[in-house]
């Protein structure tokens, strides 16, 4: 039921954000007469504290806290899968040297040089994601190095070994391919993290520029009418919130269907 | 362990503590004899004071206590015209003005603990002297400046003293609006902008944590705490943790506290001017017709209608329509996009034209702009906005590296601000021209002094593109009473204001 639930909600914001294309809804039309109205059947979830539309600004905001998610996570999950291979398959120094770096990124609180590189960087949506993709890599080098420690030692690995295989061929045939489903897993819910890190820094003012929508600088305006227009906050927060335990609950039961021991049970 | 060392140790630690006891802190003030039954009034602020020494402070709210903390020479009616204060004033020769103190001046508060057996004393023409003596030996006082014509002070008697300049200067008398100091404190370098010791009407009484002030006259004690959230500020007044706030709040949020039975809201005109700064360097800015499109591309009106608290008012020049120097209407810019678009074309301009727009990270200044954004693109300008933290913005705004940027100037009372403002010598640092205006016409206008025609020449030629002057407004719980918003937005008000238990 619950699975249903998940991937009926994550369906749902994919649907809206290709159907808000389709219908070429305006999130940046300013209405002064419309300030902070409620939901109508023109403006069905209401307006903000410009009078702009909240539904079309939720939908591209949505839009671009999954492109802000997909793009952060193709390319932590590059990077960090490269170089927990490289530290697994090779060890020693090489190891020694990949891990100690990594271990330097891991020692920091992820969304806060995240904020640090986001400030040294300024706001917009490339320096946020290239804040996000340079603190993101570092549970993907770790998972994929311990990984890969104990597949290189594995029978099949040792015998394409003795019959010749190149470094690549190995890595990329014999260990990559038995790595895929740990990986999926925690591409799941590094989603879920990095949509949610793109709102903090909207919300601190470092990510999406004004007028551009974005669901954290969304939820910062609705704070500040709280008192006045309690749907504009009420509206952002469970968007954000059921689209995050979607993507969680989604993770989830991927993890239950990749996993062969459960199976086995 | 030893009897002896038990007992020596035991020695040791009750010595400290008595030697922590006795350690003097500002909360030490002992409480005013009169200290009343009266409630304490409690005032939320967006911003504490950061200064409370007035030959230091710069920030609106160090201004506007230390007004009530300390005594000046000269104050301003309300028309903005000097007037006497602390002393009247005389001019003997363009370049002398002779001021003599009042007879019924208030003495200076010495709270108990501040480190001065004296009783307290009439303030006199020696802590004048003193005063701005130290503030012209300053070299890193923001106000050093202001008195760099000034040749020396001359103390004639207890109660008169003679200030001497440099150059001519008429409106000399509008400058001396500093509180002023005990002259023996200025001599040992007392640390006022912490243990201010002056003559006005309220005394700070303790400074640990939140601000507990107390006046003279009746004892009544009023507290100002720092609630940087606008809505944590509103909820707090809501639910009565405090008694009073005043201004930086969004204007929808004033009908919201309207509605609320136990509070009361008062609004007023205000007439601190906000205004669009132009890079008059810039290839496109400087040609008068774009400067011209911009003004006619804003719709004015409906921003302060819509977005801005009751009483905000259309701006023509810094000082407003009531001020002695100002006294005229100047004719508004209309919002016209079609005109704006024709005199972008007209000046050669490839539309769209893109300006980079700088603002504070402020919720509400990022709001103004981002309307005026969608404003400017029907008349073919395609504004970008940059949101940077105050420090930044402020630093790159006084380097001149920016196209348009957005400000008020707060506070401002003379006519010579023009000249700061404008004058081709006025550049940063030595003065406020950021916009690196330069006019030779304008520059013999202001020699003249000829403020009606400064006035004019601003407005035809638009070196900022006015916008408004924001109303001002003041909530507070049913009890507290005599306390209203003034329009540069002063809390002169506290030294009479008044609270009874519910």
């Amino acid at each position: 039921m619950i699975k249903i639930l998940a991937y009926g909600i994550l369906l749902f914001w994919l649907l809206a954000v290709v159907l808000g294309r389709l219908f070429q809804l305006d999130p940046n039309q300013i209405d002064l007469n419309a300030i902070l109205n409620t939901p109508s059947a023109v403006y069905w979830l209401g307006n903000d504290d410009m009078g702009r539309s909240i539904l079309a600004r939720l939908l591209h905001g949505a839009e671009v806290s999954l492109l802000v998610a997909v793009s952060v996570t193709a390319v932590t999950m590059t990077v960090g899968v490269l170089i927990g291979l490289l530290a697994g398959f090779y060890g020693g120094r090489v190891d020694q040297v990949l891990m100690q770096v990594t271990d330097v990124f891991l020692a920091f609180p992820g969304i806060l040089l995240a904020i640090a590189f986001a400030a040294v960087l300024g706001p917009g949506l490339l320096n946020l994601m290239i804040a996000l993709s340079l603190t993101g890599w570092v549970s993907y080098a770790r998972l994929t190095r311990g990984q890969t420690l104990s597949l290189r030692n594995r029978q099949h690995v040792l015998a394409a070994l003795s019959l010749g295989a190149s470094v690549p061929r190995l890595i990329g045939k014999h260990i990559l391919p038995l790595l895929t489903s740990v990986l999926v897993v925690e591409a799941a819910y590094s989603l879920a993290s990095v949509m949610m890190a793109e709102a903090s820094l909207s919300f601190l003012g470092l990510g999406i520029q004004a007028p551009n929508a974005s669901w954290g600088a969304m939820l910062r305006d609705g704070v500040r009418y709280m008192l006045v227009a309690p749907h504009y906050v009420l509206i952002v927060g469970l968007s954000l919130m059921s689209l995050i335990l979607a993507i969680n609950l989604g993770g989830d039961s991927l993890r239950d269907h990749l996993d062969v021991r459960q199976e086995a049970d | 362990m030893c009897l002896i060392q038990r007992l020596l140790i035991g020695l040791l630690m009750c010595s400290m503590l008595i030697f922590s006891a006795c350690k003097p802190t500002t909360s030490s003030f002992a409480p005013i004899n009169k200290a009343s039954s009266r409630p304490e009034i409690v005032f939320a602020i967006s911003q504490a004071p950061l200064n409370l020494d007035p030959r230091y402070a710069s920030d609106a709210a160090s201004e506007r206590l230390n007004r009530l903390l300390y005594q000046s020479l000269v104050d301003f009616d309300i028309h903005t015209k000097p007037q006497p204060s602390l002393a009247t004033w005389q001019q003997l020769s363009p370049l002398s003005y002779r001021f003599t103190l009042n007879e019924k001046r208030r003495p200076f508060y010495y709270p108990p603990g501040a480190g001065r057996k004296a009783k307290a004393r009439k303030l006199t023409a020696y802590d004048v002297k003193a005063t701005y003596d130290s503030i012209t030996a300053f070299t890193d006082s923001p106000h050093s400046a202001e008195f760099s014509n000034l040749k020396n002070i001359v103390v004639f008697d207890e109660r008169t003293v003679l200030f001497h300049l440099i150059l001519p200067d008429r409106h000399f008398p509008a400058k001396l609006v500093l509180g002023i100091l005990p002259a023996e404190l200025v001599k040992i370098k007392h640390d006022f902008a912490h243990n201010p010791i002056g003559s006005g009407p309220l005394v700070l009484h303790d400074s640990h944590n939140k601000l507990r002030l107390q006046r003279l006259d009746d004892g009544q004690r009023i507290s100002l705490i720092e609630v940087k959230d606008p809505t944590v500020r509103m909820l707090k007044l809501v639910h009565a943790e405090v008694d009073m706030i005043q201004g930086d709040l969004p204007p929808e949020s004033l009908s919201y506290l309207q509605s609320k039975p136990t509070l009361t809201v008062k609004t007023s005109v205000g007439v601190n001017f906000s205004y669009l700064g132009l890079n008059m360097q810039d290839p496109q800015l400087k040609k008068l017709k774009v400067r011209q499109a911009l003004a006619h591309a804003i719709d004015r009106q409906a921003i302060i209608d819509k977005v801005m608290l009751r009483h905000s008012r259309l701006g023509g020049a810094i000082l407003p329509p009531e001020h002695y120097a100002q006294r005229q209407t100047l004719d508004a810019y209309a919002y016209d996009p079609p005109l704006a678009r024709r005199l972008l074309q007209e000046a050669g301009v490839r539309l769209p034209l893109k300006l980079v727009y700088k603002t504070s990270t402020d919720a509400q200044r990022l709001r103004l702009a981002t309307i005026m954004q969608a404003q400017m693109r029907v008349a073919g300008i395609d504004l970008e906005i940059r949101s940077l933290d105050w420090a930044t913005f402020f630093a790159e705004i006084k380097q001149g590296n920016f196209q348009l940027y957005g400000l008020t100037w707060v506070g401002v009372k003379t006519p010579e601000i023009y000249g700061q403002a404008f004058a081709s010598d006025s550049l940063p640092p030595k003065g406020f021209n950021r916009g690196r205006y330069q006019d030779a016409e304008l520059d013999k206008l202001l020699s003249t002094a000829d403020w009606r025609a400064v006035t004019q020449r601003i407005h035809q030629q638009l070196p900022y593109i006015p916008l408004w002057y924001e109303g001002q407004f003041a909530a507070m719980q049913k009890g507290i009473q005599n306390y209203s918003p003034k329009a540069d937005g002063n809390w002169d008000d506290l030294a009479t204001i008044s609270a009874y238990a519910h």
